[in-house]
Order: C-alpha cells, then sequence, then structure tokens
C-alpha cells in the first residue's frame, strides 16, 4: 500500500530491511538517491576534483617566479605572464568550486527534501498501534534533527570524504615518489588516528544522545509548565517549579560536559597524529638529508605534501563523525519506514459499495502491550437506526468503536461490513464509510469553516452551517468575531472542551457517510444540549447506522436501542424503558445520574 | 497566511541597529564569567601559539642541523635529536592546552546559559495571567530551550574564536607593513574589495538563514499538527491533500536552502579568487621590487604565506556570522520577554501575611479581558467564613473570571475583591494564593512520586498525611500503585487516570488546609463509582472551609448555602437551592427541565448512594 503512495508520489520506495548492520540499512535507503542524481553527482564530484588538481597547479607557478627570481631571468613579460596566469587558473577554480557547491551541497538538501517527504507520506499511512508505540516528538525528530545529520553527511561530508581521499592519494603519490621508506614511516601513525576516531566516535554518539535526550526532557517540562501556568501559580509553585527546571538544566549542563571531554580529546587527536607525523619527517627524513639520502630540496617539498596533508586527515576524524551520525540516523529513519501498518492491506476493490450493516461475530481485542483483553467474544448487529452504548470506564466501548473504525487489526471472521469480513477489505474502503467522532478532538489551525470542511474543503457555506446546527453549534460560530471564518487552533479562538466535541460532530456529519460513530464524543457537552444534539440526530440520520458511546444515560433514552457493557463484555441489550426495568446496572446508574446532572443543567444552559 | 499552515507563525524581524546594545546585553551575562572567559582567551593564544610554534621549529631544525654543512656530522644528529625532542613537547603541549580550552569553553558557555536559562525560566513564570493568555505555549517553550542553545554556540564557539582570529588579522597587517610597506599597500587595494564582498554577503546570508530558520519552524509546526492528528486525517481520508500540502512547505524550504547554497558558492569561490589576485600581484610587483632590488626572496615568500594566514581567519568570519546572526535574533526574543514586566501591579509594601479567616466579598466588580469587552458587570457577594458559594450559568457567564479575580491572575477594572475585609490589591498574588486550596478539572503532575504531588513541597508527618489521603479518597488509588505512595507518575512514570487525578487535586488542597476552597467540578469522562469518591472527597475537603464552587452536580449544588446565577456577567438570582426553586425563575426553570417529573421520590435513593 506505502509502495503504491510513494509511487503516485514520483518516488521510488526505499525497501528499509530489518536485517543488517546499519550501513547496509542506509545503503539501501540512499541507493536510489544515488541513482536518481547521479548526473548531479558526478559532474560535481568531477568539479571537486578538478579543484584538487588545478590547485596543485598554483604553488607550482609560484616557484617558477621564485626560482626564476633567485636566478635573476626574472626579467620582460615574465612575471606578468605567471600573474595572469595565476589569475586565470583562480578563476577557473571559483567556478570549478561553484558548480560543486551547487551541486553537491545541493545533493544534500535534495535528499533531505525528498527522505522527508518519504516519511510523511509513509507515516500518514500508518495506523494507532504505531503512534502508540512512538511519541509526536520522537516522529518528528526523525524529520528534523535525524535529517539533518543525514544532510549534513551527505554535503559536506562527501566534500571533505573526497577531499581527503583526493589529497591524500596526490600527496602520498608525491612522497612515495621521493622517498618510499620516508613516506611509509610517515603514514605510520594514521591507522592509530582512525582507532582514536572510531573508539571516540561511539562515545561521542552515546553522550551526544543523553544531551537530546535530556533536552527534550526539559523541552516538554517547559511546555506543560507554561500550558498550565495558572494552576502552577495557583498553588504557587513558581519558585518549586523553576528550581526543578534548574536541577534539569544543570544535568543538561553536565552531560554536555561529559561530551565535551570526549570531543575535547577527539579533535585535536589529528592535530597531535598530523605533529607526530611531522616529527617523523623531521626527525628521519632529516637524519636522511644529512646523509645525503635525499636533496635538501626533496627534504623541503616533503614537509609540503606532509602539510597538504594536514587539512584531509583533520577533516577525516570529522567526516567519520558526520557519516556515522549520518548512517544511524539513516537507520533510524529506515526503521521507521519498514514498519507497516498493522492493519492488513488487500488490494482496494473498487467495485464493491458498502451499505454501511456491521456485524460483530465473537470479536476480542487486547490492546498491544496489554495482558487483558479490551473486548470479549462480542457477537451483535448494528443496522439503521441509533445505537446507545453505555458502561464503565474500560467496559470497551471505546474499543469497539476504534475497533470499527479500523483504527486496531482485528482477527479474520470476526468483524463484518454488509456481511463482508473487513480483513478482506481495504481499510480506506471501509473508513470511506464511516464518520467517526472522537473523544478526543483534533482541531487544526485554521478557520471553524474550514475545520469543519476537513473531509470535503469544497462544501458549501450552507452545508457546513447545516452540519453546524444539527450540532447545536451554529448559534455559538456566529457569535464569535468572525463566525464561521475565525480561526481557532494554536493562534486562533480557544474552544471549550464541548465547542471541540461540537465541532468534530458537525464535521463527521458533513461526510454524509453510511456510518457514524460517536465514541464519547459529547461527554464535553451539557446534559440538555446532547439531549437536543441526539433528537437532532434522528431526524438527520434516517437510513443510517450510528452508534453512541455516552457515559450519561438520559440521552439515550431517545434512542433505538442500547447495549450495556461490563469488562469487555456485551451484558444486555434493549431499549431505554426495557433496561430499565430489566437490567439493575443500568436502572441504578440512570438514578443516580438523574440526580447528579440536576446541577449541571444551569451550568450550561445556553451552551 | 496560506490557508493550512498548521500552527506556525514567524514574530518580526531583528532590528538593525540595535545589534551594539544587544551585544553589551549579551556580554553582560558574561560578566560573573570573566575570569573563565579570560582563560578560555589565554587558552587560545597558547592553542595558536603552540600551532605556530611548529613551523618555527621546523624551520630551525632545517637551518641549524639539516642543511649546516658547516657543523660535524654527530653534532648535527644531536642537535637534531634535542630539536625533535623539543617538537615532541611542544605538540604534546598543545594537545593538552588545546583539550583543556575545549572543556574551559564549554564549561563556561554551559553555566553562562544555565544561568539565563533560569533567570528566563522564572521571570516567565512570575507573569502575570494576562500575559500567558497572548502567548502560544510553543514560542515560549522555543525561547527557553532552542533560542539560549543558538546563544551557545555563539558563546562557546564564536566569541573567541572570532577575538582570536581579529588580532591574528591585525598581526598580519602589521608584519607585512614591517617587511614591505610599498607591497603592503598596494595590497590593501584588496581590502575595500574584500569588506564590500563580505557585507553583501552577510546581508545576503542573513536573510536566506532567516528564511531557512522560518521554513524550518513551519515544517516543524505542520509536523507537529499533522501528526498529532493523523487519525483524524486518516479516518476523513486527507492524507492525500496532506501529503500535497507537506510536499509544498517541504519545498520551499528546499528552495531557501539551495538559495543559501548558491549564495556560499558565490561567496567562498570569490574570496579565494581574491586571494590568489593578491598572490599574482605580490609575484608581479614585489618581484619587480626584488628586481629592483628594494626586497628579498624571503621577504616575499613570508609574504605569500601570510597572504594565505590573512585569508583564512576571512573565510571563517563570514561563515560565523550566520551562528552570530541566529543567537541575536535568538537574544533579541530572550530580551523582549525579560524585560516584559508583569502587568498586575505589587504593592511596594505588601501588608504583612495574616492567616485569612475566609470572608470573601466581591463589592461591585466590572472586569473584561480585552477592553471593550466586560466579562463581568457590577458583581456584588459575599461569604462567610465556611460558607459555600456555588456559581452556576452558561459557559461564559462569568463563573471562571470570578474565580480568577479571587486568585488574583488579574485585578479588577472597578470595584474590589476583598478577603478578611483587606483589598486584594493590597496583597502580594502569592500571598493570596497561598491560602486559597484551587481543585480544577485539568490537574498538573509534576515528575516525581505521588507523595511529591500531594505535598508540593510541603512537610506533613505521617498521621496527618493518612488524613489527607483518606479525606481525599486516594487509599484505593494508592493500594493499586506499584510502589504505593511513593510510585513514580508522570513523565517516565505511571499514568493517572482522569478521575484519579481529580482525587490527586483534593488532596493536594488537604495538604495546604488552606481557609479557602476554589473547585471547578469536572464534568466529563468520569464512571460512576470514582463518581461516588470524587463525591466523598468534595465533602471532606470543603468541610470548615469558605468554598466557591463551580458546580456541576445537584448535591454540591445543595450542599451550598447559596447560589449565585449568572447571565452574561451579570448576577441574576441569589438563594438556596429551596429558595430559588421557589423563585420560579431562571434557575428553577432549567431545575425543572431536567427534573419534569418531580425530585422529590429520587430523593432517597440519591441519599442511598451517597451514605
Amino acid at each position: 500500500m506505502s509502495g503504491e503512495r510513494h509511487a503516485a508520489a514520483g518516488v521510488t520506495t526505499p525497501v528499509a530491511a530489518t536485517f543488517g548492520g546499519k550501513a547496509g540499512q542506509a545503503w539501501r535507503l540512499m541507493r536510489p538517491l544515488l541513482l536518481r542524481y547521479r548526473w548531479r553527482l558526478t559532474v560535481g564530484l568531477a568539479a571537486l576534483i578538478g579543484v584538487d588538481f588545478l590547485q596543485l597547479l598554483v604553488p607550482r607557478l609560484v616557484k617558477r617566479a621564485v626560482d626564476a627570481l633567485a636566478a635573476g631571468t626574472a626579467s620582460g613579460p615574465l612575471l606578468p605572464r605567471l600573474a595572469g596566469a595565476i589569475v586565470g587558473l583562480a578563476l577557473l577554480i571559483a567556478l570549478c568550486r561553484f558548480v560543486w557547491r551547487s551541486l553537491i551541497l545541493g545533493f544534500s538538501r535534495l535528499v533531505e527534501r525528498d527522505i522527508r517527504e518519504w516519511l510523511f507520506s509513509h507515516l500518514l499511512t500508518l495506523d494507532r498501534v504505531f503512534f502508540g508505540r512512538h511519541t509526536v516528538g520522537a516522529t518528528m525528530a526523525l524529520a528534523t534533527n535525524d535529517l539533518t545529520a543525514v544532510q549534513l553527511a551527505a554535503g559536506m561530508g562527501v566534500v571533505a570524504a573526497v577531499d581527503a581521499v583526493v589529497m591524500t592519494i596526490a600527496a602520498f603519490g608525491f612522497m612515495l615518489y621521493i622517498h618510499p621508506l620516508l613516506a611509509l614511516l610517515t603514514l605510520a601513525p594514521m591507522p592509530l588516528l582512525a582507532l582514536i576516531t572510531k573508539v571516540l566516535s561511539a562515545k561521542v554518539h552515546q553522550r551526544f544522545h543523553k544531551v537530546q535526550e535530556q533536552f527534550s526532557r526539559m523541552t516538554e517540562f517547559a511546555r506543560s509548565t507554561f500550558s498550565f501556568i495558572q494552576l502552577y501559580k495557583a498553588f504557587t509553585q513558581e519558585a518549586a517549579q523553576a528550581a526543578r527546571f534548574g536541577r534539569m538544566g544543570e544535568e543538561y549542563v553536565r552531560d554536555n560536559l561529559r561530551l565535551a571531554t570526549v570531543q575535547g580529546v577527539l579533535f585535536p587527536a589529528s592535530g597531535l597524529v598530523g605533529h607526530i607525523s611531522l616529527l617523523i619527517v623531521v626527525f628521519y627524513g632529516g637524519r636522511l638529508t644529512i646523509a645525503g639520502a635525499i636533496t635538501t630540496g626533496d627534504f623541503v617539498a616533503f614537509i609540503a605534501y606532509l602539510l597538504m596533508l594536514t587539512w584531509p586527515m583533520m577533516a577525516l576524524g570529522w567526516v567519520f563523525n558526520l557519516f556515522q551520525r549520518g548512517v544511524i540516523a539513516l537507520d533510524r529513519i529506515g526503521a521507521v519506514l519498514a514498519a507497516r501498518p498493522a492493519l492488513p492491506a488487500p488490494a482496494a476493490d473498487g467495485s464493491i459499495v458498502l451499505a454501511g450493516t456491521i456485524g460483530l461475530r465473537g470479536l476480542s481485542f487486547t490492546y498491544p502491550g496489554q495482558r487483558q483483553p479490551a473486548l470479549r467474544e462480542v457477537g451483535v448487529e448494528f443496522g439503521q437506526g441509533i445505537t446507545g452504548i453505555v458502561g464503565r470506564t474500560g467496559a470497551g466501548k471505546s474499543t469497539l468503536c476504534q475497533l470499527i473504525a479500523r483504527l486496531y487489526p482485528v482477527a479474520d471472521g470476526t468483524l463484518f461490513v454488509d456481511g463482508r469480513d473487513v480483513n478482506t477489505l481495504a481499510v480506506a474502503a471501509v473508513r470511506e464509510r464511516i464518520a467517526y467522532v472522537p473523544q478526543e478532538v483534533t482541531v487544526f489551525s485554521d478557520t471553524i469553516a474550514r475545520n469543519i470542511a476537513l473531509g470535503d474543503p469544497a462544501a458549501s457555506q450552507s452545508a457546513i452551517e447545516r452540519v453546524a446546527r444539527t450540532a447545536a453549534i451554529h448559534e455559538e460560530i456566529l457569535a464569535m468575531p468572525q463566525g464561521y471564518q475565525t480561526r481557532v487552533g494554536e493562534k486562533g479562538v480557544k474552544l471549550s472542551g464541548g465547542q471541540r466535541q461540537r465541532l468534530a460532530l458537525a464535521r463527521a456529519l458533513l461526510l454524509d457517510r453510511p456510518v457514524l460513530l460517536i465514541d464519547d464524543g459529547l461527554a464535553a457537552v451539557d446534559l440538555e444540549t446532547e439531549q437536543r444534539i441526539v433528537l437532532a440526530l434522528r431526524d438527520h440520520l434516517a437510513g443510517r447506522t450510528c452508534l453512541i458511546v455516552s457515559h450519561r444515560l438520559a440521552p439515550l433514552q431517545y434512542v433505538d436501542r442500547i447495549l450495556v457493557f461490563e469488562g469487555g463484555r456485551l451484558v444486555a441489550a434493549g431499549k431505554h424503558a426495557e433496561l430499565l426495568t430489566q437490567n439493575r446496572f443500568y436502572a441504578t446508574i440512570y438514578a443516580f445520574q438523574r440526580m447528579e446532572e440536576a446541577g449541571e443543567g444551569p451550568g450550561h444552559a445556553a451552551a | 497566511m496560506q490557508p493550512h499552515d498548521f500552527g506556525y507563525f514567524e514574530e518580526g524581524h531583528l532590528a538593525s541597529g540595535r545589534e551594539i546594545r544587544l551585544w553589551r546585553r549579551l556580554l553582560a551575562f558574561a560578566g560573573p564569567y570573566w575570569p573563565w572567559v579570560l582563560v578560555a582567551v589565554l587558552l587560545s593564544f597558547a592553542v595558536t601559539g603552540a600551532t605556530l610554534a611548529v613551523p618555527y621549529l621546523v624551520r630551525l631544525a632545517v637551518d641549524r642541523y639539516i642543511v649546516n654543512s658547516a657543523l660535524p656530522v654527530p653534532d648535527r644528529l644531536n642537535g637534531l635529536l634535542a630539536m625533535a625532542g623539543l617538537f615532541a613537547a611542544v605538540a604534546a603541549g598543545g594537545f593538552i592546552v588545546n583539550f583543556c580550552q575545549v572543556k574551559v569553553l564549554e564549561r563556561t558557555g554551559q553555566s553562562i546559559m544555565q544561568q539565563v536559562r533560569q533567570r528566563l525560566f522564572s521571570h516567565l513564570l512570575r507573569l502575570d495571567s494576562a500575559f500567558f493568555q497572548n502567548q502560544p505555549t510553543g514560542k515560549l517553550v522555543t525561547r527557553v530551550t532552542n533560542d539560549i542553545q543558538n546563544l551557545h554556540e555563539m558563546f562557546t564557539s564564536v566569541i573567541v574564536t572570532v577575538f582570536n582570529d581579529a588580532l591574528t588579522l591585525l598581526g598580519i597587517l602589521a608584519m607585512l607593513f614591517w617587511l614591505n610597506w610599498r607591497l603592503a599597500l598596494l595590497l590593501l587595494l584588496l581590502l575595500p574589495l574584500l569588506l564590500l564582498h563580505t557585507l553583501w554577503f552577510s546581508r545576503l546570508a542573513r536573510d536566506v538563514f532567516r528564511a531557512i530558520r522560518t521554513g524550518l519552524a513551519r515544517i516543524n509546526a505542520f509536523l507537529q499538527e499533522s501528526l498529532s492528528g493523523v487519525t483524524v486525517l486518516q479516518l476523513f481520508g486527507r492524507e492525500a491533500e496532506t501529503r500535497t500540502r507537506f510536499a509544498a512547505v517541504n519545498e520551499a524550504y528546499l528552495a531557501d536552502t539551495l538559495r543559501q547554497i548558491r549564495i556560499f558558492g558565490v561567496f567562498m569561490p570569490a574570496v579565494d579568487f581574491l586571494n590568489a589576485l593578491g598572490i599574482a600581484g605580490v609575484i608581479w610587483f614585489g618581484g619587480g621590487e626584488i628586481m629592483a632590488g628594494r626586497m628579498s626572496i624571503g621577504v616575499l615568500v613570508a609574504f605569500l604565506s601570510y597572504l594565505r594566514l590573512f585569508f583564512q581567519p576571512l573565510r571563517e568570519l563570514s561563515q560565523k556570522s550566520s551562528v552570530i546572526q541566529s543567537a541575536l535574533a535568538s537574544a533579541e526574543r530572550i530580551f523582549e520577554l525579560l524585560d516584559r514586566g508583569s502587568a498586575m501591579p505589587v504593592p511596594a509594601l505588601p501588608r504583612p501575611n495574616a492567616v485569612f479567616q475566609g470572608a470573601i466579598a466581591f463589592e461591585g466588580v466590572t472586569f473584561g479581558y480585552e477592553p471593550g469587552k466586560t466579562v463581568l458587570r457590577e458583581i456584588t457577594f459575599a461569604a462567610a467564613p465556611g460558607e459555600t458559594i456555588a456559581l452556576v450559568g452558561a459557559t461564559g457567564s462569568g463563573k471562571s473570571t470570578v474565580i480568577n479575580l479571587l486568585e488574583r491572575f488579574y485585578d479588577p477594572e472597578r470595584g474590589a475583591v476583598r478577603i478578611d475585609g483587606i483589598d486584594l490589591r493590597e496583597l502580594a498574588p502569592e500571598a493570596i494564593r497561598k491560602q486559597i486550596g484551587l481543585v480544577m478539572q485539568e490537574v498538573f503532575v509534576v515528575p516525581g512520586t505521588l507523595r511529591d504531588n500531594i505535598l508540593l513541597g510541603r512537610e506533613l508527618d505521617d498521621a496527618t498525611l493518612a488524613r489527607v489521603i483518606d479525606g481525599a479518597q486516594l487509599r484505593g488509588v494508592i493500594a493499586q500503585l506499584p510502589g504505593g505512595l511513593d510510585a513514580r507518575i508522570g513523565e517516565g512514570g505511571l499514568g493517572l487516570a482522569a478521575g484519579q487525578q481529580q482525587l490527586l487535586a483534593f488532596a493536594r488542597v488537604l495538604a495546604r488546609d488552606p481557609r479557602i476552597l476554589v473547585l471547578d467540578e469536572a464534568t466529563a469522562n468520569i464512571d460512576s463509582e470514582t463518581e461516588i469518591m470524587i463525591d466523598r472527597a468534595i465533602a471532606a475537603t470543603m468541610a470548615g472551609r469558605t468554598s466557591i464552587v463551580i458546580a456541576h452536580r445537584l448535591s454540591t449544588v445543595r450542599r451550598a448555602h447559596r447560589i449565585i446565577v449568572l447571565d452574561h456577567g451579570r448576577i441574576v438570582e441569589q438563594g438556596s437551592h429551596r429558595e430559588l426553586l421557589a423563585l420560579g425563575g431562571f434557575y428553577a426553570h432549567l431545575h425543572a427541565l431536567q427534573f419534569n417529573n418531580g425530585t422529590g421520590g429520587t430523593r432517597k435513593q440519591e441519599e442511598d448512594l451517597n451514605p
């Protein structure tokens, strides 16, 4: 399923496997991208290598000038010609540099864009089972922090690596040409550098991870403090809360210092190894020169080449780090891309049209990571009309709605839509027939009208108003500063819990689908309004299937049938009047609630 | 603004011309740490010194021993060995100094940032409610986390090195003039070009950098909102549309990053090109000087190496400018918050903290959150110590506002709120809040154990704590929690159900034992058994306290000595449950709507359910 979606987005899907090392995972992700941008990369790398070689020419021109000056033959047009050649060469180098910067660094940004798009597209296909295990914050970090690591590795990492390799080969070649043994001895400390880098990089990464974790802990702490600021103030927790934050900050400082300790060794280490090489050249090369085995000119040239190696060597440690972080990041991203929806995805069968009868046969369900089943052996049919569902917290009412809405996978042969096992139907095909009002409402930062029209952005104003009336929120919307065009969400008007729920109901009604699930979605609405809504729904939903989960029984006296759940089991079914006389639990709760809710009426009367 | 930009907006740009002021304030933060900063600067001199000493030692080794054929060979070999020893010592020393520098910089930078962060966080917590009303939470969080991080980046990686680079540049210039002022003057012609180029670049880089920052924030906001609501998007079949919208945000970000690459792609090679122009100038003009006998070849070689040293920091300087720009923008935003005072006037000499008796009086209180939008009008009522007042009324009728004024989250526009006859404006807000117990529908959890969460910093002996737990009906909850009272709750610990959180809120009030209770009863999502527990907890918490309750249940309303019915910010009825029913007004009307069968027969039943 996700494959089709990626293809639709114009991007090939990387098949991320669960086996193999992290580098293997990274390679599988990167391969299609390397192929996709192969021309850009080829030309860019050619320009980069070109710069490296052209740079080697400049000192040669300078050397010719110095030699001529020393010999006193630098008369006439020689100096201007050499100066001109240097300027010309410099222009060429500048051009090549512009080319590689545009192409290779551009490549890294294109990679970033592509992977972010894959990732987001893929995340949209994942279900509750995935999002139950991964927080939004952690998932977001993948699309930002981890992708930055990938981008750095694919951009400056590649450049530094190529520079290092080309310069090392060129310089080492010259050195070998002068004196093979000296050259080998000079490069002898290099494996040491590789070893130090490898060991310490692992430590750096591990400590960096701790730093990041503490950082996100502080972020979350600050977020919750500011979100509930009035409560903290009411409990005069300002100082205590600041002290708690301070302790987290100190921990963060300590984590950073621990990281700095490793980094403080790692970064100068490459310089130190370079110096050891230089020491070998000066000492052993010096002895060779004194013994006459190499000329003074050779000796000076040798040092010059070694100096040329300094940057690549320093870059090497850095490159290693960049690549390692990039690989780890790719591995993490790959793991998410490899995650598959827990729901089966049979090929969409476009021919079927579902009317909306729902059948449950021995449906049991246990949430991932839990031992107690949330639903046990539930068997019931839902047809046209409104069914109310009641029961204590944890009785399985909400689970039932979520399973019908295909938010979690179910066993074969337990859940049927129009007599067809849902596992044989495409998830989207089932969902297209169902409108769902969850208890926790998501309001997007947008206007009220667009929030209601979420499922059908092209809906007319009159259609929007019609469902808003049924959801008993029309009047309140009109009372807002810009009516239906009022912005809500993070930067807009804050809606009350009841308003959010009624907005979600309006949103669901606008879809006009055969099945409507109200998953305790009116809990924050006052009793009188809930009753009004249920009555309005009876007219609005003629011929459709509707399930209403509610904690309150009074509004359910108007529905066609009521199911009572207890401990995940369906324990009673019937009309309000029947249950009142036949079911003790129902009767008791009803009596209790009638007393309890009296105080609420005035509290929300005009809501 | 685009539709569906999913929650992101960026505040105005950094005003130019204020940078010097910003710098001064930033450096003031480093003030207390000046010895460490000094050490860091000295260390960075030592690092540079060690780096520069190495080539010098090599030259000494070459000149004195390797090519000095005047010396006998054994002396040359011994001398070489000695130089090698010195060299090794300098290299090792350089390594150690380098390590120390990294550590010192990190410690200094982190300490400064910890101080700034703490100051900002504490400052924000002291600001008044009106401030928080208008601030998106995400923005404030960014200030205390990411913006501080930006500052840190600048403190550790830029300030010291920039200082050092500037010094090096000046030193090189002086050296060049000392060696050959004519050639130096010629090279100086490059300087305006270089400066102009760098300035032009910094401006472009800053703009594009800002665009990138905004773009990234927009991506973040989009991800935050769409991933939080991913189920809704899926249920409504909005995946394709959301994907398209995300692609647009992502694409805009790509365009900005590519623009940045182009800008750097022109700037960096151009600096190198200017460097090559310098080399060409030295060869041509310097060569002429040599031919004319006014300069030695050694000076020409020195000029060439200094030229290279001169351009290196300039390249880095401009790279660092983006770090600096980002830090300055962050600093500006941080200072903007730090400069914001609380709009809530605190008396210069607040009254000493007397223990409240609990007499509450609203006297002709008129108030609105925004000018021109009055929420409360001429509210007058009083509660004697120990009395319970129930507030009822529609959403928006002003019930919560009454609580906000009593807690002194806001001050009234007209009229006065008094406790024990003292106008709240004469008291510090903390002094008031310490003596009011508040139970709201939402409950916060601090990181720590259930015990920490009940006590919130208070000390109670075991017997008192046991009474608190019993009163708040938490005994059963504690029995279920692994670890009981010492179970960790909240982030990284156990989650409490909504009903259990309510009970925790009552326990907090009981632990503080204030004379006044403010209660906003929870409306939703609590099963009937927990309702009974909450009912008992309410009874225990109200006992002996002046209570102001936003009531949602009949039992609470009945318990109240007086019910105040609010409508559009006015008190429309006032009296006991029975009186108001007899009055046959607003309250009675609503009551009748719910209880058209009459209440007589069911009262018995309720008492059975509420022993």
